[in-house]
């Protein structure tokens, strides 16, 4: 189990990945947020409540977590990279316990995950916290409370990527797998909230529940405003989390059981 | 290499793709010490049962072990059996070097076995480019290099020739012959018999999955003929029979006025012969081994194709 971690510890740096992960992480984060918190969210179009309220602080984070498509898109990559270039036949050549490959996968990736959360809310952080200072904006919640919700959108950030992995095992096909993981997370949830009745499935789908991580209620609220409908309660932060977290061990058993018998053709 | 020679059994190997059966019972051995030619024309099973072999597809019935043990039960697989099947089956942003570093760490083997199989295979002044740039001939010898990391006792290569310029033709043969000399099993897959003809002791040879000849090639092949055509055909023959003792000599089959078959004695040979003795030849041919004409059959067979 230790040569199969190596070996895919190995895949990863050889490739452009992490240095992918590691500008994605530093553009959305230190750049995206900076940008965000340098605008205001009061000049946004259609405008939101300014840095200076706990609902312009906590919204500006939600939007940050709405990137999560990013790790999840690079899980994706990582699952079906193997299938696209036909090194899936070596690589089970080497290990036909086929799950302990998907598990060093899942290992070596919750690290790179957790290194990709860490930049992005820590860059996020020094973002956010400067760009108030130099427009002498008070923020509207204390530091510590901003530093654990940005922790929170870190950890949420492995959730997303394994959660990448487990569509990728499922799917193989790359581009097919992409256009699911990124649709889905980009524009479907949105579209479903949209959908009278499917809507108060939110809560409980991913979005719904990275965005109770830090309250985020925001969209929900402007969204079921104007569709007229009630309004969505998310679910409290914990609870989010709970969900989160089987979310990705759903994804992480889908990404180990799968390959076991198929065949490689 | 590591351990005993490992003989390779296939017994009663069937698998069926919903409708399609694609290897029908299929029992063969494949013997160390020898390079094995897997003949089939397109869509025979060939790859298939490859697969099988190695734990990548599952049979629907039947079995398939390497010295002794099916593939998946292997202790450490890579260093029983080394397998090739696709062209090209690296990620075009890996180095060769980062390839083979990869596999090592899977395998549990060190970065001086890279270095030693990017030497061993002339790859070490292209170890450190992008695979995406690579020839068709560097791909086959990375391919191998990673096949050869656990020095396997049996080595598998799905249509190794595809691609292969005669150089890297005569190259791979002198590889292979190297390393069936040193007591290795050896099993090469190909859809086209001259590529393998110089290059295999035994022949397995199967159409839509089924076993249609196996044995040492030159028992298959039977022995060669030479079709001559000569106005002197008679003279010829005569003088063919009494180029060397009675029981040694060269035996012809007239075929007709003019044409002459034989046998035991090569062209060249009867060339310079009927030379020596100022005889006129108007045509000199190879005739076709009989596993030629088989597989030949086999090919052309359009009724026997589903
Ligand atoms: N994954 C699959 N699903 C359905 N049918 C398949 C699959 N793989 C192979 N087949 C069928 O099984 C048969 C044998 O295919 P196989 O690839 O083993 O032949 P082959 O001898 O390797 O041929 P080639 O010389 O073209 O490589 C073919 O009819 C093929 O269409
Ligand atoms: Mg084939």
């Amino acid at each position: 189990m230790n040569h199969l971690i190596k070996a895919e510890f190995r895949r990863l740096l050889a490739s452009r990945m992490w240095a992918g992960l590691l500008l994605a992480a530093l553009l959305l984060g230190g750049g995206m947020m900076g940008a965000m918190a340098l605008i205001g969210p009061e000049n946004f179009d259609p405008p939101m409540p300014g840095l200076h309220t706990e609902t312009g602080v906590r919204s500006i984070l939600g939007i940050l977590g709405y990137t999560a498509f990013v790790p999840a898109a690079a899980g994706t990559l990582a699952a079906t990279s193997e299938y696209r270039h036909r090194t899936a036949a070596v690589t089970f050549l080497f290990a036909p316990r086929r799950w302990q490959v998907l598990a060093a996968k899942l290992a070596t990736y919750g690290v790179a995950g957790l290194a990709y959360g860490l930049i992005l809310a820590g860059t996020a952080a020094v973002a956010l916290h400067t760009a108030a200072a130099v427009r002498g904006v008070p923020l509207g919640l204390p530091a510590s409370t901003v530093l654990g919700l940005l922790a929170r959108i870190g950890l949420a950030m492995v959730v997303y990527l394994l959660i990448g992995i487990g569509v990728g095992a499922l799917l193989r096909n790359q581009v097919v797998a992409l256009c699911v993981v990124i649709g889905y997370l980009y524009m479907g949830e949105a579209l479903l909230m949209m959908i009278p009745g499917l809507n108060q499935l939110y809560p409980i789908l991913p979005g719904g529940a990275t965005a109770a991580l830090t309250d985020f209620t925001y969209l929900a609220d402007a969204m079921s405003q104007q569709l007229g409908s009630t309004t969505l309660q998310l679910l409290p932060p914990a609870a989010g989390a709970l969900l989160l977290t089987a979310y990705a061990l759903t994804a992480s058993l889908i990404a180990v059981l799968v390959p076991m018998r198929r065949d490689i053709t | 290499m590591s351990g005993d020679r490992a003989r390779i059994e296939v017994s009663h190997l069937t698998k069926r793709y919903g409708e399609v059966t694609a290897v029908r019972d299929l029992t063969f051995t494949v013997e160390p010490g020898l390079v094995t030619g897997f003949l089939g024309p397109n869509g025979a099973g060939k790859t298939t049962t490859m697969r099988m072999l190695t734990g990548l597809v599952s049979p629907t019935s039947g079995t398939a072990t390497i010295g002794g043990r099916p593939y998946r039960r292997l202790p450490r697989p890579s260093r029983t059996v080394g397998a090739v099947f696709d062209a090209s089956a690296f990620h075009p942003g890996h180095t060769a070097r980062d390839h083979l570093r990869v596999y090592a760490a899977m395998g549990g083997y060190p970065d001086s076995r890279v270095t030693a199989l990017l030497d061993l295979l002339g790859l070490a002044e292209a170890a450190d480019r992008r695979t995406r740039g690579f020839s068709t001939g560097m791909r086959q010898r990375l391919n191998l290099a990673t096949a050869l990391l656990g020095d396997p006792r049996v080595l598998l290569l799905d249509e190794p020739s595809n691609g292969l310029d005669p150089e890297g033709m005569r190259w791979l043969r002198g590889f292979l012959r190297q390393l069936a000399d040193q007591g290795r099993t050896v099993l090469v897959s190909s859809h086209v018999l001259s590529e393998i003809q110089q290059l295999v002791d035994d022949v397995i040879m199967i159409r839509r999955g089924e076993l249609v000849a196996a044995g040492p090639w030159s028992r298959l092949a039977g022995p060669p003929a030479v079709l001559v055509t000569s106005p002197d055909a008679d003279r010829l023959a005569a003088t063919l029979q009494a180029s060397r003792p009675d029981g040694d000599a060269p035996s012809v089959e007239v075929i007709q006025a003019g044409r002459l078959r034989v046998h035991g004695l090569d062209a060249p040979g009867v060339a310079d012969l009927a030379a020596e003795h100022r005889l006129r030849v108007h045509e000199l041919v190879t005739e076709t081994s009989s596993l030629e004409q088989l597989f030949l059959h086999l090919t052309t067979d359009k009724a026997a194709t589903p």
